[in-house]
């Protein structure tokens, strides 16, 4: 098994489409369990299961409101992440897509140029 | 193949067809003119060359801004060019004046990485091929960059994308 464990490293932990969905759903807010269930629309052990990766991995904290825990998320870590994403361009779909643009546009403007 | 430490990871491989012929393709990869405008995460950053020796043994050295100011930089030696058809280059997190940088948030992330860009003439289109593979990695290096690697194609683009936005403007 090469697999990284998810729980260690918070690369692979957003790697998982419905944890970088609940990232984006909680970013700037405070949200209990129950009000994820329901602007999410998955069941609550689901929602608890994301939650308990992104808190292990420090991305998510919870805290005690009155009778209810409340999650959100750690927008510092969030950035240094995607600083680093930016920074060492693992992935480089996104510049190909760049590359496509551009050279669509400098063709175009070729055209119109004659 | 006798070292025991080397461990072999299968490369990442992107292919992409561009409209667009072949020369004007390889132009775009080797002219900071052109780099400038494209070689960026996304549409809005800008990038400043502070060197632009793209020529095999040379290197490259730019500044990537983001829309809100944030400045990073980024080095790039390059290894074989071959006009029009291949290049070969390894990258590098970089500070301004071109010395490489540890990478304390992902320790175990290959520190060299080849990139060999191959084009094809099909038509007047272009077809790209991307070889990504870390060099002689260590057994950690080599696994955090399979467990990554479902995110080196397709995987980041949707959700990703809002997360971009929503970083750049904090």
């Amino acid at each position: 098994m090469a697999r990284a464990k998810t729980t260690l490293d918070p690369f692979n932990a957003i790697a998982e489409p419905k944890r970088r969905a609940l990232i984006e759903a909680l970013v700037g807010k405070e949200l209990t369990v129950t009000e994820i269930v329901e602007l999410m629309g998955w069941n609550q052990p689901m929602v608890s299961k994301h939650l308990s990766v992104l808190k292990q991995v420090g991305l998510v904290s919870e805290k005690k409101e009155g009778r209810y825990r409340v999650y959100k998320v750690d927008a510092d870590l969030l950035k240094i992440i995607q600083n680093w994403v930016i920074q060492f361009e693992p992935y480089w779909n996104n510049k190909l897509d760049n590359l496509e643009a551009y050279l669509n546009q400098i063709q175009a403007k070729e055209v119109n140029d004659e | 193949m006798s070292n025991a430490n080397e461990h072999t990871v299968e490369p990442t491989i992107i292919t992409r067809e561009f409209d667009a012929p072949r020369q004007l393709v390889f132009d775009a990869w080797t002219q900071a003119k052109h780099l400038k405008n494209w070689m960026f995460p996304q549409p809005g950053w800008t990038n400043d060359y502070a060197i632009a020796d793209i020529r095999p043994g040379g290197s490259d050295l730019y500044k990537m801004t983001a829309p809100n100011g944030h400045e990073m930089w980024l080095l790039t030696k390059y290894e074989e060019i071959t006009p029009p058809e291949s290049l070969v280059f390894r990258q590098y997190m970089s500070n301004e004046a071109g010395d490489i940088l540890p990478n304390p948030q992902r320790p175990n992330w290959p520190k060299e990485l080849r990139t060999t860009i191959k084009l094809e003439k099909i038509g007047g289109k272009t077809k790209l091929t991307l070889i990504w593979q870390p060099i002689n990695p260590s057994k950690e290096e080599a696994e955090t960059f399979e467990a990554s690697r479902a995110q080196h194609g397709n995987g980041w683009s949707g959700g990703l994308e809002q997360l971009k936005s929503y970083l750049a403007g904090l």
